[in-house]
């Protein structure tokens, strides 16, 4: 069935009440109305996964994944430093239960034999020369073959391992192929084959240890900016830019401050990012105590994006746009990401909701997500009046005016307390209400343009009609324009 | 309103047909137009004219009755499988049919469509002003939906496509929003169009209208085109902006809250009073003046549409008529070797003097002429529906129930009362009804004949998913609404509805989705083709009518659909797909190759007594209609003797007569547990019998919807338009109590006639619970006739019938095992099992057993190739040696011998499965090597023996369910009788062995679930390797054993049995355990697949029949329960 969401996987209470992977959705709520199915989030579990394997590293530089739902670490010559191979696998399990995490071990002589025992045999530790007896039990399920393969081999009558391992060899790979065969030799210890790593990519760091403790607040910032300005040329030879810059000032007794500045963008422009750290420092609410003075200073840059050569523009259009990025950043390093705002347009008829103030600071990345709500303000055509004001009144200010019946624009109005006497108007531009917003009960308005005789230009808007047996309709003024 | 009224015509005006933009049906355009005192209203949809018929006809409604005709929607694709959708706003109004009779009488009513060019052009509505023009549109259209690279459902059409001929076609441009170069557009258009283009002007309330409305005046006044007012309608009222909204946001994909600037910035796009407009229009009071001239200028009218007939049929040198009433006669001698009767002549006389009289002469011979080539080809067809009716029809051999011996109704027919044109339905095999359509194309041309559409609507499960998308729900909520619903029949999205599916009904955003989807329902969201609706025209169709592409290559529809063809009266023909026709003709094959017999639909002997008793016994697996679980319990009950029996039998398991009450006093009557009595009314009022004769056939009991009207017009006296009125107001159940001032009509006659005032209002709560889904007489005799057919067979030839059945797969009720079963157990046949020595691509029949053992072809097996089955009966020749020969000299790929050693197909060359998987995938995938096979030698080694353990009997029989569907080596629960025994569970025959009241236990694979319209009961049918248990459980039980009914595949049930007199045993389920978990115990190689019968409606949801909830009351349709 195309197009059928179906289950990924099953906790124990759903495996329970049977379900199984692979039902569909429908099915699956047909027989239990109540069932909580969350959406399978693939990224997400390659992301933890990952991260788990990151964790790992401490155990052996040699990890990989074993996808999906696996990860596979060659111990060869790790095991001691923890105290055996028994106390390393305990290790990892503490580690994974206080994560939060179940999971399932094994160690053995070869990848496959760990892989298989782990998932089908129960875990455990496999001393060498064992391997065989350990898995002929285990079901041919375990060598992980195309479920087409496993069918066939349970129908021939054949389960085990031990029932293949008594079949001559050269039965099984006229019919199911070599591959078939060496796997279960690794399987089963006969032969061995090594793990392809995960190796995690080197961050930008660059770093300067002293040989004296340093003290001197002038030297240490004079490293600071030396290693920006090498963690620039290091970002511009592998053509990226940062987005965070952290410092880390190890004390010599062993304390670490880290202090980190944020860009809009990402940038190695080693004189911006200096003055972002001067502001940084300047605003330090409690600021960096040398104590007994530094051992060494580093400088990370954790979020790398790429970063392309810029060529500015004929219209310098671009420079001033980063200028004004500049601007931007050293704002929000001063007084915080919340505190600096910018208008953006937004995609809506309503004149109040059409422009939104947005964190200026915001990440690219976050407003390239939002594409449908954020967009660009609209072009009036050309040789057109205004239609917008350039300042809006909110909430609108009530006025009293005297309008032609049943949808004229006003002829008179008062605000605050001064009579204008309309010489010009265009309208009614009907708004209706946003209908879908929650507890939305706006009423529709009728906007007016009007400009006064002495040539001021007004946004006024009546709510209501003139209908009899009705409240008398209700005039605002909304905006002004220049 | 007195001033303005008539002073302003509306344009332009898009309804639903332009899909996902249009926010109100045609007919309630036209209405509210009419109501607020317009003079017209112009439908113009966008690139298409699918809707115009709609908005046609319900003027014409308007016109005839002064009230809307109701709105009628197809819900399947036989006769009566509609509902009729009343116009909501015209319950509250309160104005005189006689009133709006007149008012519509002057309503003008311009049709036409909105071309949307694909190069930015601004649209230009176009109207024909007469038949040429039309002609032009349509071509226009057609051509634009036919170019190169064009989509289904897409137009796409350049300016230049119009300029090229615009003769006789009336423009209005409508302006985007930029004014640009419109002077130079309107230059080219009044080249194009000398007189005949106007500038369309719309006051939305954008803010600049005044000033935009003076610069159209000044393009317009420079151009020397006339300015129009118009306010480019989207819906009748502004109520339905939200629904637009909505609309745009599906159409768009995008979500309400992201849809911002593309939705409408107001309301404003509703129809408006006359005085509204011309207040809007002050600036420019001559353009409200110029809608009057526009329509004005319109000529064109869709009832000028006369149809013709095509002319092929008649050889030169006859005249329609003579040729039709030649054939008639010549026909005659064959079908009445004896001497055609009396009565038939009588009969055929008055039929070709009616049909000289309507000039349908050409259309009778269009038919014969499609059946004549089906007879010659050797495809079994036979008409359908009122058609059974007509003598000559029977005569040509287009339908087959003999008028000699069955009283025909030509009036249901064809009648000069009713205008509407003969209506044939034919159906053919379903298997080779292409052939059929292809030569219906090959013969009249491409340009000439057509597929009609069929308009996918908006069913409750499709409204709730998008309008949930729309507002932004997540895919999961509206899934639960959507699916968590047992298929999606049913009335409306409930409460209920939503509660079961675990959400809140009254949270506002869930609430908000059901209302829209409320809304959306029966909308059009596109149009796709019809299966076998054709209409044929004399000249070219695409000037009728346009044209489209179809989803399939080189398939065309017209963008009409059935109704709107009946609407405009113009000819079609249904050339539909029947399975059991296919069946049949396979049987008769069978038969004729064994030398068994030489049948054909007309041979089979009639009133066999045989074959009766064993419907009497309700034996009827796999016969045509009567094999449901509903029909299986009537036919003890009923009885049926003789042939009309039958078409009672076909009828009464019908919501109508089950509804009405009809069915219990008839079966009463049939038992002579009541009186047949007729009532009279006195005797200066009408002859006492009367109802006799409308009633005698059904005992007295209205059984037909013919009866039903026939009553009111006997008893009642009335007249054809105070019955039309009343089927129509039955159908409906007008909410302002029409139906209750028919009551009132009818009773009061028949009281005044003379009638007893109990029996009189009896009669009437009987018509009402027809509502429009009584069966038709005739329908049902053409129905009856294939049950017959088909249970002859069975009785007789129960091994060639049940081949032919399996031949014809998938069709019917039922899966294979269960009709092999039926074959072996009530038929004696012998079953063989599939071998490569034996078996070939079809099933077919052995000499041995009794007298023929039917063995069973690859085509059982689940994913075998009919080329690989041939080659294998090809090759055959002595037999095969072993799998390599076989794989060889068939030249199977791997893939096929892996098929043939799974189902067990070895056993004759000495392997049994294992062994024979074990053997054939040492087999190389592809191909023999070359070498190899020049040498004729064996490509493999030898391999020492080293044995497989042995495959136990459990195992074979669940390896044989999952590959073939059936094993003749048992049955699973037979296999699994111990542990059942030890649980005190019965088997099926003990069960029906049991007390009736008494308490008992039973347990099968499950084969049917059912549950009837009304949602009171759930049927299941479990079957065990004794037989068959049904069991009933009531909606409160079902909801406690959800789980177990929706996913158990052997379940074991616990209840009290029921029987009826009739010795039907039911188990009236109280406990339910899904026992599924069994059949994994019995292989865990194989899984146990007990294929669900095809009637299950758990897996194969019916068709859904989402009901307009303003028609709850509306009766359902057959679920076929009672």
């Amino acid at each position: 069935m195309r197009n059928a969401l179906r289950l990924v996987d099953c906790d124990q209470r759903a495996v329970s009440l049977g379900l199984t992977r692979d039902l569909t959705l429908a099915d699956a709520r047909a027989r239990i109305p109540s069932l909580l199915a969350i959406e399978a989030e693939p990224e997400a579990d390659a992301a933890l996964l990952g991260r788990l394997a990151a964790f790992c590293d401490r155990f052996t530089p040699l990890v990989a994944l074993d996808l999906p739902h696996g990860l596979m670490l060659d111990i060869t010559g790790c095991a001691h430093l923890f105290g055996g191979e028994a106390e390393l696998q305990a290790a990892i399990g503490r580690w994974m239960r206080a994560g939060g995490l179940s999971h399932r071990a094994a160690i053995a002589g070869t990848p496959e034999a760990a892989h298989a025992l782990s998932r089908y045999g129960g875990g455990g530790v496999v001393p060498p020369g064992e391997e065989e007896a350990r898995l002929r039990p285990l079901p041919v399920a375990a060598l992980e073959l195309a479920p087409e393969t496993v069918i066939a081999l349970s129908r021939a009558g054949l389960r085990t391992l031990a029932d293949l391992a008594e079949r001559p060899s050269f039965t099984l790979s006229a019919r199911f192929g070599e591959d078939l065969a060496t796997r279960l030799r690794r399987t089963l210890g006969h032969e061995d084959a090594r793990i392809t790593p995960l190796r995690p990519p080197p961050a930008c760091v660059v770093e300067r240890h002293f040989a004296e403790p340093m003290l001197d607040s002038e030297g240490l910032a004079e490293v600071v900016a030396r290693l920006i300005a090498e963690a620039a040329r290091v970002l511009e030879l592998r053509g990226e830019g940062g987005r965070a810059f952290e410092v880390s000032f190890f004390r010599s007794d062993g304390a670490v401050r880290r202090l980190t500045v944020e860009t809009g963008r990402p940038s190695r422009d080693a004189a911006a990012i200096l003055r972002l750290w001067r502001e940084r420092i300047d605003t330090l609410a409690d600021p960096l105590d040398p104590g007994f003075g530094f051992d060494a200073v580093r400088l990370a840059v954790p979020i790398c994006e790429p970063l392309g050569e810029t060529q500015a523009s004929l219209d310098r259009r671009a420079v001033e746009d980063e200028a004004v990025a500049d601007l931007v950043d050293r704002l929000v390093t001063r007084f915080g990401r919340d505190r600096v705002l910018r208008f953006v347009a937004q995609d809506t008829h309503h004149p109040v909701r059409a422009a939104k103030a947005m964190s200026a600071a915001m990440p690219a990345a976050m407003s390239a997500a939002l594409p449908a709500s954020i967009s660009a303000w609209p072009t009036p055509e050309p040789d057109e009046p205004p239609t917008r004001p350039l300042q809006l009144f909110e909430p609108p200010q009530p006025v009293e005016a005297l309008a032609e019946v049943p949808d004229g624009p006003p002829i008179r109005f008062r605000w605050r307390r001064l009579i204008h006497d309309v010489a010009r108007a265009e309208g009614p531009e009907r708004i209706a209400p946003e209908w879908w917003r929650d507890g939305s009960c706006e009423p529709m308005r009728d906007y007016y343009r009007v400009e006064d005789a002495q040539g001021r230009r007004f946004w006024l808007f009546r709510v209501g009609f003139h209908e009899p047996g009705q409240d008398p309709p209700r005039w605002f003024l909304h905006g002004l324009f220049a | 309103m007195t001033q303005f009224a008539r002073t302003f015509a509306e344009p332009v005006a898009a309804t639903n047909f332009s899909f996902l933009r249009g926010a109100s049906p045609g007919p309630n355009l036209v209405l509210t137009s009419l109501l607020l005192g317009h003079a017209g209203i112009g439908i113009a949809d966008r690139n298409t004219l699918a809707g115009v018929v709609r908005a046609w006809s319900a003027l014409r409604a308007l016109r005839e009755d002064g009230q809307p005709a109701p709105e009628k929607i197809r819900e399947g694709g036989s006769p009566g499988e509609y509902v009729w959708m009343e116009n909501p706003a015209f319950a509250e109004l309160s104005l005189t049919r006689e009133h709006i009779r007149g008012v519509a009488k002057a309503f003008k009513l311009a049709v036409g469509s909105r071309l949307v060019f694909a190069e930015g052009t601004p649209d230009i509505v176009v109207y024909p002003a007469n038949r040429q023009g039309w002609r032009r549109l349509c071509r226009l259209l057609s051509h634009g939906n036919q170019k190169e690279g064009v989509q289904k459902g897409e137009c796409r059409l350049v300016l230049d496509d119009l300029l090229a001929d615009a003769r006789d076609l009336l423009l209005i441009l409508m302006p985007g929003r930029s004014l640009d170069g419109l002077p130079a557009l309107l230059a080219r258009l009044d080249d194009a169009a000398p007189g005949a283009v106007w500038l369309g002007a719309t006051m939305h309330r954008r803010g600049d209208d005044r000033r935009r409305l003076a610069r159209l005046k000044a393009i317009a006044a420079a151009a020397r085109t006339p300015l129009l007012a118009t306010n480019d309608v989207l819906y009748d009222a502004p109520e339905q902006r939200d629904l637009q909204d909505v609309l745009t946001c599906i159409r768009e994909g995008v979500s309400i809250e992201r849809a911002g600037r593309l939705l409408e910035v107001n309301a404003e796009r509703h129809l408006k009073t006359p005085q509204e407009m011309t207040r809007l229009f002050r600036d420019a009071p001559e353009a409200i003046a110029e809608t009057q001239h526009l329509f004005s200028r319109i000529e064109f009218d869709l009832k000028q549409l006369e149809y013709e007939y095509p002319d092929e049929p008649v050889p030169p040198g006859w005249n329609d008529q003579a040729w039709l009433e030649e054939l008639v006669r010549r026909c005659g001698e064959i079908r009445y070797p004896q001497g055609v009767p009396q009565k038939v002549t009588g009969l055929l006389r008055k039929e070709l003097d009616l049909i000289a009289r309507l000039k349908y002469a050409r259309y009778f011979l269009t038919i014969r002429q499609i059946v004549e080539f089906a007879q010659k080809e050797g495809i079994l067809c036979q008409g359908r529906g009122s058609a059974a009716n007509s003598a000559v029809c029977y005569v040509l051999g287009i339908t087959a129930v003999d008028p000699a011996e069955n009283d025909v109704l030509f009036e249901r027919f064809l009648s000069t009362e009713r205008r509407e044109p003969p209506d044939i339905d034919v159906d053919f095999e379903h298997e080779r009804r292409e052939e059929v359509i292809q030569w219906i194309y090959k013969t009249y041309g491409r340009d000439r004949a057509g597929i009609a559409a069929t308009v996918i609507r908006y069913r409750p499960r499709s409204a709730i998913r998008d309008v949930g998308k729309a507002l932004g729900l997540t895919e999961d909520i509206t899934a639960r609404i959507a699916d968590t619903q047992w298929g999606s029949w049913g009335t409306e999205i409930g409460d209920e509805r939503v509660r079961q599916a675990g959400l809140d009904p009254t949270n506002p955003t869930v609430r908000r989705a059901v209302d829209f989807a409320v809304r959306l329902l029966g909308f059009p969201r596109h149009l796709s083709q019809h299966v076998g609706g054709f209409i044929l025209a004399r000249g070219r169709l695409d000037e009728l009518v346009p044209i489209g592409k179809a989803a399939m290559a080189e398939r065309t529809f017209i963008e009409w659909d059935r109704d709107d063809i009946d609407e405009l009266g113009l000819m079609k023909v249904d050339v539909l797909a029947l399975g059991m026709l296919t069946c049949i003709r396979k049987a008769f094959d069978l038969l004729r190759e064994h030398d068994v017999a030489d049948l054909g639909l007309a041979d089979v002997p009639g009133g066999d007594k045989a074959t009766y008793d064993m419907l009497c016994e309700g034996k009827s697996l796999g016969v045509f209609q009567v094999e449901s679980r509903a029909q299986m319990n009537m036919l003890p009950r009923l009885r049926p003797r003789e042939f009309y029996d039958l078409v009672i039998q076909v009828a009464i398991v019908r919501p109508g007569p089950i509804q009405g009450d009809m069915v219990h006093p008839y079966l009463r009557r049939r038992a002579g547990a009541e009186e047949v009595s007729y009532p009279s009314p006195s005797p200066d009022h009408g002859p006492f019998d009367e109802l006799y004769t409308v009633l005698c056939k059904t005992k007295g009991v209205p059984l037909f919807q013919e009866q039903a009207m026939k009553l009111a017009m006997v008893a009642a006296r009335f007249s054809d338009s105070e019955a039309n009125g009343l089927r129509k107001a039955m159908a409906t159940f007008r909410s302002d109590g029409t139906i209750g001032s028919y009551e009132d009509l009818m009773v009061g006659r028949m009281v005044e006639r003379g009638y007893e005032p109990d029996f009189a209002r009896r009669c009437f709560e009987q018509i009402k619970g027809f509502g429009s889904y009584g069966f038709p007489e005739s329908h049902a005799a053409s129905f009856a006739k294939l049950v017959y057919i088909s249970s002859y067979l069975k009785c007789h030839h129960p091994a060639a019938f049940a081949c032919a059945l399996l031949n014809s797969q998938p069709m019917g009720f039922y899966a294979p095992a269960q009709i092999v079963r039926e074959a072996q157990e009530y038929g004696g046949v012998e079953p063989r099992a599939i071998d490569v020595s034996f078996s070939g691509w079809d099933n077919w029949l052995e000499r041995g057993g009794k007298p023929f053992a039917l063995r069973l072809g690859f085509r059982q097996i689940d994913g075998f190739q009919e080329e690989w089955g041939l080659r294998i009966e090809a090759a055959r020749a002595d037999g095969y040696h072993d799998v390599e020969d076989l794989m060889r000299r068939a030249v199977l790929p791997g893939r096929a011998m892996r098929l043939l050693a799974d189902a067990d197909a070895f056993r004759s060359l000495g392997l049994d499965r294992r062994e024979a998987l074990w053997a054939v995938r040492r087999l190389p995938d592809d191909d023999a090597l070359p070498l190899f096979a020049a040498a004729q030698a064996r490509e493999l080694g030898s391999e020492p023996a080293v044995p497989l353990p042995v495959m136990p009997l459990p195992q074979q029989i669940v390896a044989d369910y999952q590959t073939v569907r059936l094993s003749l080596k048992g049955h699973p629960m037979g296999m699994l009788r111990p542990v059942f025994r030890r649980d005190g569970v019965l088997s099926c025959a003990e069960l029906d062995n049991r007390p009736d009241g008494s308490w008992a236990r039973a347990a099968g694979v499950v084969l049917v679930r059912q549950r009837p319209g009304n949602g009171k009961a759930i049927f299941i049918t479990l079957e065990d390797e004794t037989g068959i248990a049904n069991i009933l459980l009531w909606a409160r039980q079902f909801e406690r054993f959800r789980r177990e009914v929706m996913s158990g595949r052997l379940l074991q049930i616990e209840g009290r049995v029921q029987k009826s007199r009739e010795g039907v045993v039911h188990l009236m389920g109280q406990r339910v355990v899904d026992r599924t978990a069994e059949l994994g115990s019995l292989s865990d190689t194989h899984r146990t697949e007990i294929a669900l019968a095809r009637a299950d409606e758990l897996r194969n949801p019916p068709p859904p029949r989402g009901r307009h909830p303003r028609d709850v009351r509306v009766l359902p349709k057959s679920r076929d329960f009672h």
